[in-house]
């Protein structure tokens, strides 16, 4: 029972983390209707940040959080403005493919730079626990960045709901066309959703530098689990996402214990491709075609 | 009438010089690029069939020149199984691999075929790593020396040189351009196309859209597998990452797409154009090239600088150039001379 407790938590604890490249992911798909295949890049680009931070200047990851995000919001508005906005109207594939070249610039941009060696960003607390009792610990660095993933999607979720930007945002994913007819400038929206949706993502790398090896490839796999996330949830559903984010977290660590850790990426993928098959529009979203 | 005649004694001759290249190249290295370049147009072409003629974008390609890869190497290496016959064992693994793959993928449209193709793609890679007993995992698996092909008793080739990857990647390489010939001139190939320009106007006219999707698919992977079979072979060495990664399918689905997609001669171009740019990056020649012309010193800061890192930089200048051609010639380069070809050009083609 301990067992099963223990990985549920950590599960749960690293969902959030999920969850959060997962709503940037799901942002910029309902706005833009693009699939951002250089989302676990972007999210490469965050851990290194991070890392530079903490290396050159002290800076603790988790604080490091309130400079990454603002520099990676005008990270992504710039991709968007200069990259992304040529393709709005192209068909599905190009605008897939410019990511996918995005991506790979970014990850072997990094690699120049920085050589294809593991990075760890060691912390005084990074494998440090806390005892909840009956025998279950949580570790520490992934508790604190589960809490500041919590605050920063309830903070999202406010601006989203109750902000006048934030509305015009939820009316362009509704329907581009008709928001445009209401006055709401579309194109900057779009630019401040990308730019969301990367600060998000570079958040997320920030939050699981401490107990995540950093490497230029290491985006590859985060854009996979972010579209399983989103795909689970919904494409464009922001509370699917988190959702999805807290069960696909929960899924790794158990089958992590009950079948290995090395067939938890096959065991994720494969409840992918059920979803795709029995339920495509995913948990929350509304089928569209 | 004349054009046709020149068009085909030019197309002999170009042919007729590839075969006798070998006989007058000795140097391994040009034979090692042009087999680069052979194996580059198989790839390139085998996924022409399926993205570019009927549409369906797959970003999974690495699962069909995985298994081809594997599936020799493995058979070779633990059951002795010689590669002319593994190969066939490849394929026909490839095609139930490819029909059930199909099968999940084609319910799927647009974005969702992609990332169902990926997901594919990575699931092999990571069985690949998981299965030990039988791929060796992570480890890989190295072939240290291809038996002799013999007929009967009398030895046809030995593989010791580079010469019979040459004719086999010649051969290859030729096969899968007749391939899409055939395709692009055939009902079937008429049928690809329509899928591709309205998948439901096709589905009206009555185009079983499914059956054909997975024709294309079947046709591709198994392509795809050959050249997958003959890459293990010719480097003698393989494991997941190298044949079964994510850039894998990346670099298989770019030669077609900078090249032009859904033209014969495109993946030819986009091999023609990454192959040598690629191979002068990995080794280092652009480095000492600019070292001899005068621009940069050897040892100073930038010289080392890019003497260190323009070798790992090939998968950069994809990135580059997929965005160039994304942003300024979506058509690729084949669509691009088209379009730059004066009028009266364009209406003879």
């Amino acid at each position: 029972m301990a067992v099963f407790l223990q990985s549920l938590i950590s599960g749960i604890l690293i969902g959030g983390v999920y969850a959060l490249i997962g709503i940037g992911l799901t942002l910029i798909f309902g706005v833009m209707r693009v699939v951002n295949f250089a989302h676990g890049d972007i999210m490469m680009v965050g851990m290194y940040l991070t890392y530079l931070l903490f290396t050159l200047m002290g800076i603790d990851p988790f604080v490091s959080v309130l400079i990454s995000f603002p520099l990676m919001f005008f990270f992504g508005g710039f991709l968007q403005k200069v990259f992304i906005n040529r393709v709005l109207n192209a068909v599905a594939q190009n605008q897939i493919l410019l990511t996918i070249g995005l991506g790979l610039i970014m990850s072997n941009t990094v690699m120049l730079i920085f050589t294809s060696d593991y990075k760890i960003l060691t912390t005084s607390y990074s494998s440090s626990t806390i005892q909840v009792g009956g025998g279950v610990s949580v570790s520490t660095p992934l508790l604190i960045s589960f809490l500041i993933t919590a605050a920063i999607t309830a903070a999202l979720g406010w601006f989203l709901l109750k902000t006048d930007t934030g509305q015009a945002i939820r009316a362009t994913a509704q329907d581009r066309d008709a928001a445009q007819l209401m006055g709401i400038n579309v194109s900057r929206m779009s630019v401040i959703a990308f730019g969301l949706g990367a600060a998000l993502a570079g958040t997320a790398g920030a939050l699981i530098s401490p107990t995540y090896y950093i490497f230029p490839q290491v985006g590859g796999t985060f854009t996979l689990k972010a579209f399983v996330i989103t795909v689970l949830g919904g494409m464009g559903s922001v509370v699917g996402a988190t959702l999805g984010g807290i069960l696909i977290g929960v899924t790794e660590s158990m089958s992590a214990v009950y079948i290995s850790s090395g067939w938890k990426d096959v065991v994720v993928f494969v409840l992918f491709l059920l979803v795709l098959l029995f339920k495509p529009s995913g948990l929350m979203g509304k089928s569209r075609t | 009438m004349y054009k046709t005649l020149i068009k085909a004694s030019l197309g002999l001759i170009f042919l007729a010089a590839l075969l006798v290249i070998p006989r007058y190249v000795e140097s391994p290295y040009a034979l090692h690029m042009m087999i680069l370049l052979f194996l580059s147009v198989s790839q390139g072409q085998s996924w022409n069939i399926l993205g570019g003629y009927a549409g369906q974008y797959s970003v999974g390609h690495a699962a069909y020149f995985g298994v081809g890869a594997y599936t020799t190497m493995m058979l070779m290496y633990s059951r002795q199984v010689v590669p002319w016959v593994g190969v066939w064992v490849g394929v026909a693994i490839v095609i139930v691999v490819a029909l059930v793959i199909g099968s999940i993928c084609f319910r799927l449209r647009g974005p969702y075929f992609v990332l169902a193709s990926i997901a594919v793609a990575e699931i092999m890679r990571l069985s690949a790593i998981n299965l030990t007993t039988l791929t060796n995992g992570a480890e890989g698996i190295l072939a240290t020396e291809i038996p002799a092909f013999k007929i009967g008793e009398r030895v046809i080739t030995d593989f010791l040189t580079k010469v019979p990857f040459y004719y086999i990647g010649l051969f290859l390489a030729l096969f899968t351009i007749a391939i899409t010939y055939w395709v692009q001139h055939s009902k079937l190939g008429y049928y690809f196309q329509a899928i591709r320009e309205d998948q439901d106007a096709a589905h009206s006219l009555g185009i079983h859209i499914t059956v054909y999707k997975n024709i294309g698919l079947v046709i591709s992977a198994v392509l795809t597998s050959l050249a997958g079979a003959f890459y293990g072979i010719y480097v003698g060495f393989v494991d997941p990452p190298t044949v079964l990664g994510l850039d894998v399918s990346v670099q298989i689905m770019l030669i077609c797409i900078i090249g032009g997609m859904g033209t014969i001669w495109g993946p030819v171009l986009g091999s023609l154009l990454l192959v040598p740019l690629s191979e002068a990056l990995r080794s280092n020649m652009i480095t000492e090239g600019l070292v001899k012309i005068g621009l940069v010193s050897a040892d100073s800061r930038i010289g080392l600088f890019l003497k260190e890192n323009l070798s790992h930089a090939h998968v950069l200048l994809y990135g580059i150039l997929v965005v160039l051609v994304i942003l300024f010639m979506p058509e690729g380069l084949m669509g691009f001379i088209k379009k730059m070809a004066p009028r009266r050009n364009r209406e003879a083609v």
